[in-house]
């Protein structure tokens, strides 16, 4: 089945991967970023919420992230994570110094998410709503190593519906947007639904070139699928991850149209994931 | 083109430290000896081969010089090789020990001489603890039997389901499974169940441990 960590941070970092809030992109124009993501971590919440070690494990990967407007409400979004790698720490012996269990790593493909955000409300409306219908397809690995404990992806094959609402507004004089989304990602291979929200405030500084956003999102599983219980296979099935995060993201406009991104994300609370934050550095084209 | 260019060399130093390092772990124990073939009564005119075992501070088993001793020799002399003889009525304290500079070990156990050599099963009890967040808990019999031993754990045994990868072993190092004998997964997570361990013997291990094997974290233990 499948690592309870690793694939809880793949699902962790890219539960709010539909991005852009409820506007879709014009027609013909889009929004593209080529980014690197990165989270180490030695230390997980467990089922109980409590916090426990486990053996230093990384996760890396190199995704490229795109919106691209069909028509003025139809949107196409793709999140493929081109180059993914995660590793697992040799365990020594501090007496001995000898390598007891020796570490291991994966490199690959990650799991590809293909979307289309529809907005139900007219362009230009103060108010607007989308709604976005996803897929997760498992093109990633999800028995790696030698135990079958590392990934670059979960091995199952997802579909999601997703609400976005929100709206823009002046914030001290300066643009800014506060934008919200609900939905619902059914998984297969005895994975339990989730519940995903989200919520974003944004402002725009120095002319609009510099933007900071801060998100507050999370994921609350339905709890109606397998677990090691019930599971023959003695691999590493982890379900019913849930957690709350925030994160804080930073996009400047080198130019017109190009921007560098940097983000940084944490679970301050959850359960089956990742204690440990995450970053990640980027390049985006902006066609507007 | 630039920007592109700096992405670029940014991920390939970001990578570079994606390198796998070193994780370790404290597990150092008291050495220790001690007879892992053992009788209550050696039968008159009888002899019995006693076997035993060393554990250094990792509690790996290695080869040693130890020396048998009888603390009553006109009832059961022994050999330097650990055989036994019943020679007349009594009891005597049968010992094994090693020494070194820094080093002083030592297990004895009570001898009967008797009408017959009787080696009766023996068995132990205890309670499963959790050493981690997660829920591990329960009483267990440990049961030497004719082809090895039993571990027979109690109705009022829970186990969180929401781990992964939940394998159970016996060890003489209850913080690695270094050298441990794998007994196998964990299938049942509530209620009373067994296993059936053969060709250990009773005293060959001092501990059951729990281990998360996926990620290499210990979830539990009990001293045998």
């Amino acid at each position: 089945m499948k690592n309870n960590i690793i694939t809880i941070i793949l699902v962790f970092f890219t539960s709010s991967l539909f991005a852009g809030g409820p506007w879709p992109q014009p027609k013909g124009k889009g929004y593209f970023k080529l980014s690197e993501w990165w989270t180490v971590f030695d230390q997980h919440y467990t089922d109980n919420g409590m916090i426990d070690p486990n053996l230093t494990t990384g996760i890396y990967n190199t995704t490229f992230y795109g919106e691209y407007g069909i028509t003025d409400r139809f949107t196409a979004v793709v999140n493929a994570p081109l180059f993914s790698r995660t590793y697992m720490n040799n365990l020594r012996s501090r007496t001995t110094d000898e390598i007891i269990i020796p570490g291991e790593s994966l490199n690959g493909i990650g799991d590809i998410d293909l979307a289309v955000k529809y907005g139900l409300s007219n362009p230009g409306s103060p108010i607007p709503i989308s709604v976005t219908l996803g897929v997760g397809i498992p093109t990633g690995n999800p028995n790696g190593g030698s135990q079958g404990n590392l990934q670059t992806g979960d091995g199952e094959f997802n579909q999601s519906i997703q609400v976005d609402a929100g709206k823009s507004f002046k914030l001290f004089k300066k643009n800014a947007y506060l934008s919200s989304y609900a939905g619902v990602n059914n998984r297969t291979n005895n994975f339990s639904e989730e519940f995903r929200y989200g919520v974003e405030l944004g402002v725009g500084l120095f002319n609009q070139k510099l933007w900071l956003a801060g998100k507050v999102n999370g994921i609350k599983s339905f709890k109606n699928g397998a677990t090691a219980e019930t599971v023959t296979s003695t691999s590493l099935f982890a379900n019913n991850t849930e957690f709350t995060s925030i994160a804080l993201d930073v996009n400047y406009y080198v130019s017109k149209r190009v921007g560098v991104s940097v983000s940084y994300a944490t679970a301050i609370n959850g359960a089956i994931i990742a204690a440990a934050p995450a970053y990640s550095v980027g390049v985006f084209y902006d066609m507007k | 083109m630039n920007t592109l260019k700096s992405l670029f060399f940014l991920s390939i130093i970001i990578l570079s430290s994606a390198c796998i390092g070193d994780d370790f772990v404290n597990d150092t124990i008291e050495p220790q000896i001690r007879f892992t073939s053992l009788i209550d009564t050696l039968g008159f005119n009888d002899m019995y081969q006693f076997e035993y075992i060393f554990l250094n501070n990792v509690g790996e088993i290695e080869d040693v010089a130890a020396i048998y001793s009888s603390s009553n020799i006109d009832v059961i002399p022994i050999t330097e090789d650990g055989l036994a003889s019943g020679l007349e009525a009594g009891e005597s304290f049968i010992s094994i020990s090693y020494s070194t500079d820094d080093l002083n070990v030592r297990d004895s156990i009570l001898v009967v001489v008797g009408e017959n050599t009787v080696s009766s099963n023996q068995s132990t009890s205890g309670q499963i603890i959790t050493t981690s967040s997660y829920q591990l808990e329960g009483d267990f019999e440990f049961i030497e039997t004719q082809s090895g031993v039993t571990l027979s754990i109690a109705d009022n045994y829970r186990a969180s389901t929401a781990l992964p990868g939940l394998y159970v072993y016996l060890s003489n190092n209850k913080n690695s499974i270094a050298n441990a004998l794998e007994i196998g997964p964990v299938e049942v997570f509530s209620g009373a169940h067994e296993y059936q361990i053969d060709n250990v013997s009773f005293d060959q291990f001092s501990y059951i441990v729990y281990f998360c094997k996926p990620f290499n974290v210990k979830v539990g233990d009990a001293s045998l």
